[in-house]
């Protein structure tokens, strides 16, 4: 798991960090310089070099008594004394409130988050506390569950989590057609309301992303694996590969969600509103089922073969209604 | 700890800052500038406007880092103002989380996108972990934010809680943008996507934003409205392409092999017996016969529509449109 992105040591956010780490070393004696580094995010030495700024502040009228007392033990944990008007954390900001309560929310409306629980008593104990005058009423922020979590999302979380290669049976979305696979699960998330996992496949020997609501069976085959750090949450759902075929569409306006949807790329404004766009995809007869549903508001530029596939799929399904 | 302190002609701003706020959150009266001068020796340099200068600077750092500074009368008389931290203002109230709680507020922090709001708010509510974070807290984001920039969404929650009324360029998912005009009343998340929903006035109705499609900053347009007795923003978040929910119920055969797809992609779906030649039918709620047939027109020849008959021409005039084409 890759790590965040560090702010910059901007003296505002040098403040904040002290205004918050400050209280919680003070409350939680014997937590370690590398713990509290850990915890709020920030690199163990400069976190030493705040605490030693901090030893020289305190109260009026600024004697030997009057500074904050901060120690750092040999076995690294810290001790803070002299620090009452800093023995409670500042208040969260509305904004700072606010954003915990959605992003919460969010959480909750994608099923199969195992810490759904903990997060909602702990969404309500914001509500309860901070309320009235902090949170506001938050009775209009809603999450609208969609569904169920996947069948096997445990089993492949599991088997992430335990770094066990995995025998799945995967079904492409379109046709139906099954594949059995040997994979590396790595990095379990959800996106956009799906589950996904990114995966070493290793008959493929490359990366893939499955969605896990696709894995029809799921077994370990009793050997483990080392991660090779493939990313998680926030990747692009499409990662175009070198055997795509790139598909260009002109999208009119009742089909423009195609765009919002799915990781077209060269998106250009044409006229009456509509817009041409290169959809990269694997498989053309994905793209030719696509645009069945999208009729007539979509028309495909190139490759001109997509275009005798559409029609032919047409005229299969029509074959099922007899016509 | 505790060699030697830096020089006292070159104090660093991180001290005079936290000097700053402890001497205001204790002092008990407010203090102006002059008294807060004469106590804090950073500002006691030689040119009174550098001082004054640095002292402005130093209060924009305390109000971007959400410290409620004040400015309150000194005396009775209201002859001067000074500056003053309220207590009950500043610090923040008792709440104590369960280690699975704090964990689970960590979890949310580093899912989705980055955002310095959610975690600085975390950060603050740590102090309250019962019993310490529990072990792996740091496991990667779970879940990928929504589409919306966070501010944005943001915005929109507060609008709806303040009942504003509010104005934003907004593109239909058919590409058409308009400005809109709409008293805020909620927000909901749906399968990835932020809504907000509310009282559009230029079409007298309530209606669902998503969030995604705004394509302007909210202008505020004063006092909105309060919703009906009973309103639930999620009832009128819109059916997007993948949902064709609703009250009709359509009868769908499917090829065994998509039958599950089928199930899993269209909500409250169930199975409703099988074909002579195999295929599953499925049961499926609708509102809109082109939304549906669209739907099913994905599955091509492995779907066909049985009943109803409106739904089944449907399908056969797109696929007729799509040959002739």
């Amino acid at each position: 798991m890759p790590e965040r992105r560090r702010a910059p040591s901007r003296t505002s956010e040098r403040l904040g960090r002290m205004l918050t780490i400050v209280p919680y070393l003070v409350r939680h004696e014997g937590t370690t310089l590398d713990e509290a580094a850990s915890l709020f995010g920030v690199a163990p030495e400069q976190l030493r070099k705040d605490l030693e700024l901090l030893f020289m502040s305190g109260l009026p009228p600024y004697g030997p008594g009057d500074l904050i007392d901060v120690w750092i033990d040999d076995d690294g944990s810290v001790s803070i004394a002299m620090a009452d008007h800093f023995a409670r954390p500042l208040r969260l900001t509305r904004q700072e409130a606010l954003a915990v309560y959605l992003r919460g929310t969010e959480l909750l409306a994608t099923p199969g988050v195992p810490e759904a629980p903990a997060l909602a008593s702990a969404l309500e104990k914001l509500r309860a506390s901070l309320g009235d005058d902090t949170l506001g009423d938050v009775g209009g922020i809603e999450a609208a569950s969609r569904g169920a979590a996947p069948a096997l999302l445990e089993e492949v979380r599991a088997a992430s989590a335990g770094r066990r290669r995995l025998r799945i049976g995967y079904v492409a979305a379109s046709s139906g057609e099954r594949t059995e696979r040997l994979i590396e699960p790595e990095e379990v998330f959800s996106g956009l309301g799906r589950w996904y996992v990114a995966a070493w496949d290793l008959e493929a020997d490359g990366e893939r992303l499955f969605r896990i609501d696709r894995i029809r069976s799921a077994e370990a085959t009793g050997e483990t694996f080392e991660p090779r750090g493939l990313a998680g949450a926030g990747r692009p759902l499409y990662s175009p590969t070198d055997d795509d075929v790139e598909v260009r569409l002109r999208l009119r306006p009742g089909a423009r969600w195609v765009a919002e949807y799915y990781a077209t790329t060269d998106e250009r404004e044409v006229e009456d509103g509509a817009i041409e766009v290169t959809l990269p995809s694997r498989r053309l007869v994905w793209v030719a089922r696509l645009l069945l549903r999208v009729g007539t508001d979509a028309v495909v530029l190139e490759p001109a073969e997509l275009r005798d596939l559409v029609r032919d799929e047409a005229v299969a399904t029509l074959a099922r209604y007899g016509t | 700890m505790g060699e030697a302190s830096a020089p006292r002609d070159r104090m660093e701003p991180l001290e005079r800052l936290l000097n700053l706020v402890g001497l205001l959150l204790e002092s008990r009266t407010p203090l102006t500038f002059d008294e807060i001068r004469g106590t804090l020796d950073a500002y006691q340099t030689d040119n009174l406007e550098s001082a004054k200068r640095m002292f402005e600077r130093d209060k924009d750092v305390l109000r971007e880092y959400g410290v409620p500074l004040r400015m309150e009368d000194t005396d009775a008389w209201g002859t001067e103002q000074g500056y003053v931290i309220r207590k009950d203002e500043y610090y923040l109230p008792e709440i104590s989380f369960t280690p699975e709680e704090i964990t689970a507020l960590f979890v949310a922090s580093q899912s989705g996108r980055e955002e310095t709001a959610v975690e600085q708010g975390v950060r603050k509510l740590v102090f309250g972990a019962d019993g310490g974070v529990l072990a792996g807290k740091a496991g990667g984001p779970l879940v990928a934010g929504s589409d919306a920039p966070g501010t944005a969404v943001l915005a929109a929650a507060d609008a709806a809680q303040q009942r504003r009324r509010i104005r934003f360029g907004y593109r239909t998912a058919q590409g058409t943008e308009a400005e809109r005009d709409v008293d805020a009343w909620g927000v909901v998340f749906r399968g990835g996507h932020w809504y907000l929903v509310g009282h559009d006035r230029g079409r007298d109705e309530v209606r669902a934003f998503r969030m995604s499609r705004v394509i302007t900053l909210f202008a505020d347009g004063g006092e909105g409205s309060e919703p009906p007795e009973g309103f639930r923003a999620r009832d009128h978040v819109e059916a997007g392409p993948w949902d064709v929910h609703g009250g009709e119920r359509a009868s769908i055969a499917f090829d065994p092999e998509v039958a599950w797809l089928a199930r899993d992609g269209f909500a409250e779906a169930r199975d409703d017996g099988v074909l002579d030649d195999g295929r599953v039918v499925v049961s499926v709620p609708f509102a809109d016969e082109g939304i549906l047939a669209a739907a099913v027109l994905q599955y091509g020849a492995d779907a066909e529509v049985l009943e109803p008959a409106a739904v089944r021409d449907e399908v056969v005039r797109r696929l007729h449109e799509v040959v002739d084409a």
